[in-house]
């Protein structure tokens, strides 16, 4: 174990991944801050980019950018209360306030602070028990990976609240959208319309591109305009008080741990774990009424449980091939790129990518704490400046990045309609995220599914009967029922309370159509 | 006219879908519950679309939503992309980035031409360096006919 954390370091302290792990903090952090676009729209945006380095500086680049991505967000989300990500919306509620009583500089601070923490809190759950769950894997076939894939995503639609049908018809589109391009089984083309370029697939850049980027700009053109800063952040005004640091202490233990776990779940992601973290500083707290007008727990539980389940997200994604979030899936993707298939066998067959990223990851963090104190200034003077002229270069930028992933103008043209498809789900409540789980997770549902009817010579009951398989299955259909019932009650809630639909994203952070950080 | 809400619209075109990719998968051979074939799987999901979707169309019916669109962006900003397919295959990277930052610009009113010009001016100079120095890529930088 600690020979494999050394080769870790040793493969991540290289000068050139150093630099790397810098460019992609930096750059992160500056996509992160424009408002409406998180670390999903930076990933995807920089990942071409990538290709042409070695898959291990790859990777540690693109973790840079996740957390750069992340914090950029609470930054746009605390100054002008327009998040970027669904899970800055909740450090919003707090961090807003804060910085209209002036004292932008602390919650920046403490965010900063309590990102770091949680982020290294999730690091060494990722350490502990990453091995651990790998060699679980391994014990896993056809049957029970198709019953973890379908709990993944069956949790991703449920867990997140918002209409179960709405979120299992994205599920769905995702799935068949998946489906585009040769058939791995029998080698037919499946949608692909007599056109070579389609036989490879719909490109995941060109979707996530498409439904999370050029929709984001489309919403956030008009709002971002109305909106200006006028608050000063200085280093000194960073400098939190005394009572500000004795508050902080407590969520952040409890939203690191809260966020640590979910993180692990397929599925659950940094929204919920926020946005528990947050219910729970409420829950356990004296004076309820200081939350939402500038309460330093309400930023420091969130935070730090946002960042420990960013860390712990990469425990399925890494030691068993399911992502839990479009984020994590755009990862999953870069690594196949770079011809390494996450699964059990990585943690063996790669120790040198496995440790080298989880040594990167406590990098990327320092390097995080590091840039960002120092450099706010920068990134307030980044927001400061008009968003108008941001956001026609932000459109360029992904059009040349969709191209130059496989120079196809066919991918430019599906970001076009998934453009118009992801802003009329957005104005409608349909979550994206979903559908590219669903897009990502797909092929392997289908393949493993098949697998194991043969195996079960077609019989569902012989499937089932399996005692892993069958179980992991009842709790997706628990899930769902539990869902539905819910669904079944808000609604009747709802009624009385005669609905009032809101248009403020920071209001209903779990119905934002963005991905997760 | 009475305004069409805009959910029940999502959810036609999601059904929509649904019975396209159900026409197409059938063609492709079904096989059984033992070996599936290329058929099975598409079949099945566009059933469960159809499904999902009829029940939002229900739903729409019974409690319309007022929900607009915000026609201005959408329409200059999808067409900059188009844009920049089109002006890239033809003319190469270079105009291709004047053409979508000019049109992504007119999102806004009152932009200005000149504003658009020096963004994309600017633009292009970072972007030059970027792929064609640093990272070596063989994007046609100005060109005449594809």
């Amino acid at each position: 174990m600690l020979e494999n954390v050394l080769l870790g370091f040793a493969t991540a302290v290289s000068p050139e991944n150093l630099f790397y792990c810098f460019l992609g903090v930096f750059l992160g952090t500056f996509i992160g801050v424009l408002p409406g676009l998180g670390s999903l729209a930076a990933i995807s945006m920089l990942l071409p980019i990538s290709f042409y380095l070695e898959p291990t500086t790859a990777l540690i680049r693109l973790a840079g950018i996740f957390y750069g991505g992340a914090y950029g967000g609470s930054i746009s989300s605390i100054l002008l209360n327009l998040p970027g990500t669904p899970s800055a919306a909740i450090t919003a509620l707090d961090g807003n306030p804060m910085a209209k009583q002036g004292r932008a500089g602390v919650a920046l601070f403490i965010t900063a602070i309590a990102s770091f923490v949680g982020g290294m809190i999730g690091v060494v759950a990722l350490m502990g028990f990453g091995p651990a769950i790998a060699r679980l894997g391994l014990g896993f076939g056809p049957g029970g990976y198709f019953a973890l894939v379908l709990l993944g995503l069956v949790a991703a639609v449920t867990v997140g609240g918002g209409s179960v049908v709405k979120g299992l018809s994205m599920t769905v589109l995702g799935l068949l959208l998946g489906t585009v391009g040769t058939d791995v089984t029998s080698g037919e083309f499946r949608y692909t319309f007599d056109f070579v370029e389609m036989r490879d697939g719909l490109s995941l850049v060109a979707l996530c591109m498409g439904l999370f980027g050029i929709a984001e700009v489309i919403g956030s053109v008009h709002q971002a305009g109305a909106r200006k800063i006028t608050e000063k952040v200085t280093m000194r005004g960073m400098v939190p008080t005394r009572d500000d640091v004795r508050r902080s202490y407590g969520p952040v233990a409890r939203g690191a741990s809260i966020g640590g776990f979910l993180g692990a779940l397929p599925g659950a992601g940094t929204v919920i774990a926020a946005f528990l973290a947050y219910a729970t500083e409420l829950r356990v707290a004296r004076d309820k009424s200081r939350f939402g007008k500038g309460a330093v727990e309400g930023i420091a539980a969130p935070e730090a449980a946002n960042n420990a389940a960013a860390q712990t997200a990469f425990i399925p994604t890494l030691t068993i091939g399911i992502p839990g979030s479009p984020t994590m899936s755009i990862m999953l993707g870069a690594l196949m790129i770079h011809g390494i298939s996450p699964g059990p066998l990585l943690v063996t067959d790669h120790p040198d990518v496995f440790w080298g990223l989880i040594a990167s990851f406590w990098i990327g963090n320092v390097f995080l704490l590091v840039l960002n104190i120092p450099l706010i200034g920068i990134w307030v003077r980044v927001l400061q400046f008009p968003y108008k002229y941001i956001y026609p270069v932000v459109i360029a930028l992904i059009c040349i990045g969709v191209y130059s992933m496989r120079t196809s103008l066919f991918d430019v043209g599906f970001v076009v309609v998934f453009g118009a498809l992801g802003y009329l789900f957005q104005r409608t409540g349909y979550s994206a995220a979903p559908l590219i789980l669903g897009f990502v997770l797909g092929p392997m549902l289908e393949e493993n599914l098949r697998r194991a009817m043969l195996m079960a010579r077609g019989d569902p009951i012989r499937l089932v009967a399996d005692p892993l398989t069958g179980s992991i299955l009842s709790l997706s259909a628990l899930l769902l029922v539990w869902a539905v019932f819910g669904a079944v009650r808000r609604l009747a809630h709802m009624r009385r309370l005669a609905e009032r639909p809101s248009e403020n994203p920071a209001e209903n952070p779990a119905e934002s159509p963005s991905g997760e950080a | 006219m009475k305004v069409m809400s805009l959910r029940l619209v999502v959810a036609v075109i999601l059904a929509l879908i649904g019975v396209v990719a159900l026409v197409l998968a059938l063609d492709y051979e079904m096989g059984s519950a033992r070996r599936m074939g290329p058929g099975y799987f598409p079949v099945v999901l566009s059933a469960i679309l159809i499904l999902l979707s009829l029940g939002e169309i229900v739903a729409s019916l019974l409690r319309p939503e007022a929900r607009s669109i915000d026609w201005r962006p959408m329409i200059m900003i999808l067409g900059a992309v188009t844009a920049f397919g089109v002006t890239l295959y033809l003319f190469g990277m270079i105009p291709a980035f004047f053409a979508v930052i000019g049109l992504a610009a007119q999102s806004e009113r009152h932009f200005g031409w000149l504003p658009a010009l020096v963004l994309a001016a600017v633009t292009s100079l970072g972007a030059y360096l970027l792929f064609s120095r640093f990272l070596g890529m063989t994007i046609p930088l100005v060109q005449f006919g594809p």
